[in-house]
């Protein structure tokens, strides 16, 4: 199937595709570009989500309850208020927090009452959201010890008021853990496949065209299939290289974010790489496939890049849905969602789901050798070759 | 019955102490209450299950919902007799977060002796939580402890401990039937030489090139015989609450009762507290003077069933609640009260101290005396044993162990074993203040001959530093850096302590009209 024709001209492609700066260009910008700024992204919400060291509040009335402020500061719970800079004299940051403590607060304790405190703040702010929690979660430990000990000074075991010992087996392994992680990096690789490509096909299709060189391509002794054949070759060439270059700088890249102050880890490992070109190359030849077909349906170069951008939408959101697990029975039988979700089990250290991932493959597949035919077929009508 | 106290026992623990405080401490405390409340402590039957049969490899700990890796080696029980009993040495694995190989570990050492390493995996895993962001660590149950041929006893009158009489009950005998149950075991062969044997092997096991060792208590026993016989493969060692090896730690009914005058002193000191309890010490020498001469036996309704039933509030009971009360830096605030309370014959608070202690040990007490039998009982000098028996607790530790080391009959550990540690290895030593079991002027003995270590105390921590304050965030930087020469202490002097309770409820001032009122309510309420 593969002569000496088709090899030339995938030669002829590539050479030209390297030579338009434009296209070589859009395929490295996404690849190194992503992972770059995945970690980055990573890194800033990292900083988010672990609650600082220190928590600067501001803590109301505290005078009522001195044990209650002592206690949370040891817990690295502070009243921002009492002092706005820390030893070296910098500007502290002052969650907009608030903690009142209710004026009868030492009355209530006495007489072995509830005393109130009142916890005031923007609970959509999701900035706050860990320090928040931080916050619930020490006034209640205090308050359970409080409890505690008030049920001993009356001669009570504290465990009566403890009657469920709950056990919580995680069967989550420190990878899989991550994987929630790699499920959305996943999504990002998949993309390079269909982005570093684009350009290149709308280039050598509808751009061809508009040079008047793909008439002239035509006119030459080469059949029609093995032109097309070797159109998609090409830009599938591209995409694998786009898709190999993603995985190198994620795999270098992922290790400089500090995933363990997450509790997990994030690797990518090389068996990952692998299986990921693997699973990769149909999605490749689909995605190419699929570029040039709609770049030939469209009049010019500036239609095929508008008309692409929508066609790109589709990949995604299947990619998104995997990601994010909505519908995953039937997501894992189609094309591109079916091979994410195989890849996410495969990071979480599951069994690869080989039938789905087998079918989705061959659909891609399918689709694939779709295109690849009507683009054939399309190439034949005059109306396609010049863009009438 | 037993199973079921000590599942109820941590989740207690870990309610009262917010998990923060360790099982370890409280249960290294009773390296001597054993001795103290001899038979309770004996009576301790601890869960003692093997990791899940299942998978070797994976496991989950009491209090860690995350999987772990367990696993064991087989050693001969006796090393002279490899052909002779085999006994399984288990471990466990808390993996380091980031996989950044797998040369080194902290290896975290339980105190007791005679406690279990793995089931405190919980509070190792959050006192070392930095530690493990980059390193595994590694647990042991040393043997005899634990899941490594336990070494437990038995104990009658524990059913019925609120109401027993302490001096009725015959220690020599309770120990004698241990030792008849533990028949198929060679007691002689669990002393700390040959559990440092076990400790080594489990580490070219699972092919650590370095360790860290963190040992508490006890645990700073073992942690000193390993920078003594394999130095080479430690990298830094952190001993807190530290036992000497010079110091026999049969002495430690003076430093309870150094414990007992801080506790006196913070109360004086404290101008709520001293207002509230002004003659607190009048008040505990008038207690602790009534019950020498007879038990105060009064109707209780069980702190845990509620039933009614029998208390025979005894001078051991009574101290020896205050005495673990002071492990605790949130329970040892209940302590005036309870003090002033029992001074006014109401034995409520001291009783719900007590009941705390009834069945939280999982101490070994097999193995405990071992150890303690074989290293400290028979080291012991005429004039030790003249400082020893000056304290009340003293006295009843020499009474109990003079007995149950009669049964045991350990042979002694060599002269050689309490010379001072010589070593360069980077040890950070912690003591801390208010210490009930290990004061500081012990962590300083070690010192002695460490060249390459510095002590920090802690002003107020009580038994086992790591948890409190920053003494964690020490330790980090210590395996972080490898080194003690920026290790700056300033960090413990953050005040961590409770109030004091000024009554039953409370910790904060209590308001001056407020006893008016609650009468005027109680009225109205008539």
């Amino acid at each position: 199937m593969i002569n000496s024709n088709i090899i030339t001209m995938v030669r002829k492609e590539l050479i030209d595709a390297a030579r338009d700066k434009r296209s070589v260009m859009a395929g490295l910008y996404y690849a190194i570009g992503t992972p770059l700024l995945m970690c980055a992204m990573f890194m800033l919400l990292i900083g988010q989500m672990t609650s600082p060291e220190d928590l600067n509040i501001k803590i109301e009335n505290g005078n009522n309850a001195p044990d209650l402020v002592k206690y949370l500061s040891s817990k690295g719970i502070t009243d921002g208020d009492n002092h706005n800079t820390n030893d070296q004299g910098e500007q502290l940051d002052i969650k907009d927090i608030r903690l009142v403590i209710s004026d009868d607060y030492a009355a209530q304790m006495a007489k072995g009452m509830s005393a109130e405190v009142t916890l005031i703040s923007d609970n959509s702010n999701e900035k706050l959201q860990n320090s928040i929690r931080r916050l619930e979660r020490n006034l209640q430990t205090y308050s359970a010890e409080m409890g505690s000990l008030r049920l001993i000074a009356r001669g009570i075991d504290p465990r009566v008021v403890q009657p469920l010992k709950v056990n919580v087996e995680d069967e989550a392994t420190p990878d899989s853990k991550g994987g929630v992680i790699l499920g959305v990096a996943t999504m990002t690789m998949i993309y390079a496949v269909f982005i570093s490509g684009m350009n290149l096909a709308i280039d050598t299709s509808a751009g061809e065209r508009e040079r008047n060189s793909l008439a002239l391509l035509l006119s030459h002794p080469v059949s029609t299939r093995n032109i097309v054949l070797a159109k998609v070759i090409a830009v599938t060439v591209f995409a694998m290289i786009g898709l190999l270059l993603t995985l190198i700088i994620s795999k270098i890249s992922y290790a400089f974010v500090p995933w363990h102050e997450l509790g997990f880890t994030v690797s990518i490992s090389t068996e990952f790489i692998l299986l990921m070109l693997l699973v990769g190359l149909p999605i490749a030849l689909m995605a190419a496939s699929l570029q040039l077909f709609v770049s030939f349906m469209a009049k010019s170069f500036k239609e095929a890049q508008s008309y692409l951008t929508l066609v790109l939408i589709v990949p995604m959101m299947l990619s998104m849905a995997a990601s994010y697990n909505i519908a995953p029975d039937t997501l894992q039988w189609l094309p591109v969602s079916g091979q994410q979700q195989a890849l996410i089990a495969f990071i979480k250290g599951r069994e690869i789901p080989m039938l789905q991932l087998l079918l989705s493959s061959l659909t891609t597949l399918i689709i694939a050798i779709g295109l690849t035919l009507g683009m054939e077929k399309s190439l034949k009508s005059e109306k396609i070759v010049f863009g009438l | 019955m037993h199973h079921g106290q000590q599942m109820g026992a941590d989740s207690l623990l870990s309610h009262i102490r917010h998990r923060r405080v360790p099982v370890t401490r409280l249960i290294s405390a009773l390296v001597i209450t054993g001795l103290v409340m001899s038979l309770p402590a004996l009576a301790d039957d601890t869960v003692s299950g093997t990791p899940k049969e299942s998978d070797q490899n994976s496991c989950y700990l009491d209090g860690l919902s995350e999987q772990l890796t367990c696993g064991y080696i087989t050693v001969p029980e006796n090393a002279t007799k490899p052909d002779g009993k085999q006994i399984q040495i288990h471990y466990a694995v808390l993996p380091a977060i980031k996989s950044s190989g797998h040369s080194e570990a902290l290896l975290a050492i339980a105190g007791g002796p005679g406690q279990s390493a793995m089931d405190n995996a919980a509070f190792f895993n959050r006192t070392f939580s930095k530690v493990r962001q980059q390193r595994d660590i590694l647990l042991i149950d040393q043997r005899g402890t634990g899941r490594s041929n336990i070494l437990n006893c038995k104990g009658e009158g524990f059913e019925n401990a609120l109401a027993i009489n302490e001096a009725d009950l015959d220690t020599t005998k309770e120990t004698q039937a241990c030792l008849d149950n533990l028949g198929n075991s060679d007691i002689t062969q669990y002393g700390s030489l040959n559990a440092l044997k076990d400790f080594e092997a489990v580490r070219q096991h699972l092919d650590y090139k370095k360790l860290h060792i963190y040992g508490i208590s006890y645990g700073t026993r073992m942690a000193q015989l390993y920078m003594r016989h394999y130095p080479q493969v430690l990298s830094t060692v952190t001993i807190d609450g530290v036992v000497p090896m010079q110091q026999n730690v049969l002495a430690i009914g003076q430093a309870i009762s150094r414990a007992f005058d801080l506790l006196l002193q913070n109360c004086a000191d404290n101008a709520l507290c001293n207002n509230q309890f002004p003659q607190l010490r009048a008040e505990l020498e008038a207690v602790d003077a009534k019950l020498t001469i007879a038990p105060i036996v009064t109707q209780v309704r069980d702190p845990l069933t509620g039933e009614s039933t029998q208390l025979t509030m005894t001078r051991a009971k009574f101290m020896g609640a205050i005495r673990m009360a002071l492990y605790s830096s949130s329970i040892r605030a209940l302590l005036p009260h309870a003090i002033h309370q029992a001074a006014n014959d109401n034995f409520q608070p001291i009783m719900g101290l007590y009941a705390l202690n009834l069945d939280s040990t999982g101490i070994a007490m097999g193995m405990h005396a071992s150890v303690v039998c074989g290293e400290d009982w028979q080291r012991m000098t005429p004039s030790e044993r003249e400082e020893i028996n000056s304290t009340y607790f003293g006295q009843e530790m020499i009474k109990g162990f003079e007995q149950s080391c009669s049964v045991w009959n350990m042979p002694a550990v060599d002269e050689s074993f309490s010379a001072p540690i010589s070593s360069d290895i980077p040890t950070l030593v912690l003591s801390g203040q208010v210490d009930p079991a290990t004061p500081p002027s012990w962590g300083e003995l070690a010192m002695e001959k460490l060249t390459n270590a510095k002590h920090f105390v802690a002003p107020y921590a009580t038994h086992g530093v790591a948890a409190q304050s920053c003494g964690n965030d020490l330790i980090a930087q210590l395996v972080e850096t490898g080194g003690v020469s920026d290790l700056d202490g300033e960090c413990l002097n953050k005040d961590v302590r409770r109030n004091f309770y000024l009554n039953a409820s409370t910790v904060e001032a209590i308001p001056v009209n407020n006893s008016k009122q609650a009468v005027e309510q109680g009225d109205s309420h008539d």
